[in-house]
């Protein structure tokens, strides 16, 4: 039955990215396959149309059944540029986006997300071993092949340029503002990717294009970081002379206070006397 | 003719004058500050939040010899008032009593 909803525990957290089979329905064929290929679809291997709606409601099923933590250690792992508090969608698609084929430094439930998400058949009782075993039997020849060709350009590259950096920790993105978003974005650490491994995962211009879009990253972010600190030097300027103005001032006022109290106390004390003076010796003033 | 005391037609002139002149210029700037400040722009919200941390941030202890000093005046300037509330008080009395001889010495 396609058209029954699914049941409300393996519901998607936001329905308004995992749409349901009727309204998948309605999307347009090119928009359909764009959104099964983005969620790690082969849409070659469905005939139908109506097959690839059900494969891609079926994939927002497992991704919203998917453990968020475990899909957060794919994504430091894979180092990718994410908010801590992505939905699961997003995170879906990025970790669909990893082709990465080492797996050191990846936890077992980071394993059965990969896996789960590369269409790979997990039991309970695999270990990292088997599944790490299950992912490379995954692998077509053919992308080994160029897998394994771009990892020797890689190896060459890396050795030509000499890949010395990148042993900076990976960072999630500054969490997006969501009243559901979960609070902390505190910094992960993760292995370092070489030049090499990036060659090997995206290929020679783009490894080398990530490379130096790093590199871009790190000046811009450090020169932001040198701007930011230089205005906040200048605002802390501004607020402790403010405040001496502001002292200053109250001190000001309070001896214009100060002086008018006085003026008026003389005057008081003056005409105290005139009138002392009026009562008690009136010849003073007679005639 | 009426009996006008010029020293104290000048006092009271030279009081109401004064006390008239600092309230409309206190409420002058009051009002001034208000109108700026209530506007509901951005800057102006910062602006008036900002005045409010600044007036939090006062420290009373810097000004406190002269607060003190300007309470004592200000005491002993009503105690000088009242005195010369009583002196008006004989004088009209006495006025009263002998409209010739404002007082009799024993």
């Amino acid at each position: 039955m396609p058209d029954a909803p699914p049941p409300a525990s393996r519901l998607p957290e936001d329905p308004a990215r995992a749409m349901p089979p009727r309204q998948l329905r309605d999307l347009p064929t090119d928009e359909l396959r764009t959104l099964a290929d983005e969620l790690g679809l082969d849409i070659f291997r469905y005939s139908t149309r109506h097959h690839l709606v059900l494969a891609v409601h079926e994939r927002h099923q497992l991704i919203a059944a998917l453990d968020r933590d475990a899909m957060l250690d794919v994504i430091k792992w894979g180092r990718r540029p994410l908010p801590l508090n992505a939905p699961n969608e997003q995170m879906a698609k990025e970790i669909v986006r990893i082709k990465s084929m080492r797996f050191d430094g990846l936890s077992h439930d980071g394993l059965v997300v990969l896996a789960k998400l590369r269409g790979v058949t997990v039991r309970p009782s695999d270990d990292v071993a088997s599944l790490t075993r299950k992912l490379k039997r995954q692998e077509s020849f053919f992308a080994k092949l160029s897998r394994k060709r771009r990892s020797f350009l890689g190896s060459i590259v890396s050795n030509i340029i000499g890949d010395t950096d990148s042993a900076d920790d990976y960072q999630f993105l500054p969490p997006e503002q969501s009243p559901e978003a979960p609070s902390s974005g505190t910094p992960a650490s993760s292995r370092p990717a070489s030049l090499k491994e990036e060659i090997e995962e995206a290929g020679l211009l783009g490894g080398i294009a990530g490379r130096i879009k790093k590199s871009a990253d790190f000046y811009l972010n450090q020169k932001l970081d040198e701007i930011e600190a230089r205005i906040d030097r200048k605002l802390s300027e501004i607020d402790q002379r403010l405040s001496e103005w502001r002292d200053k001032e109250v001190a000001n006022r309070l001896r214009i206070l100060k002086i008018t109290l006085w003026a008026s106390l003389v005057v008081a004390i003056i005409s105290l006397l005139y009138s002392y003076l009026k009562v008690y010796f009136p010849s003073f003033f007679a005639g | 003719m009426p009996d006008i005391d010029l020293f104290r037609f000048f006092r009271y002139m030279l009081g109401w004058t004064v006390t008239i002149y600092a309230t409309i210029i206190t409420a002058q700037s009051l009002w001034g500050w208000y109108v700026y400040l209530i506007s509901a722009d951005r800057y102006t919200a910062l602006l008036r939040r900002y005045v409010i941390v600044q007036a939090l941030r006062l420290r009373f202890k810097a000004f406190w010899g002269d607060l003190i000093l300007c309470i004592l005046l200000t005491i002993a300037f009503f105690l000088l008032w009242h005195a010369q509330g009583i002196l008006d008080h004989i004088e009209d009395t006495m006025k009263a009593i002998n409209p010739v001889r404002t007082i009799t010495h024993a």
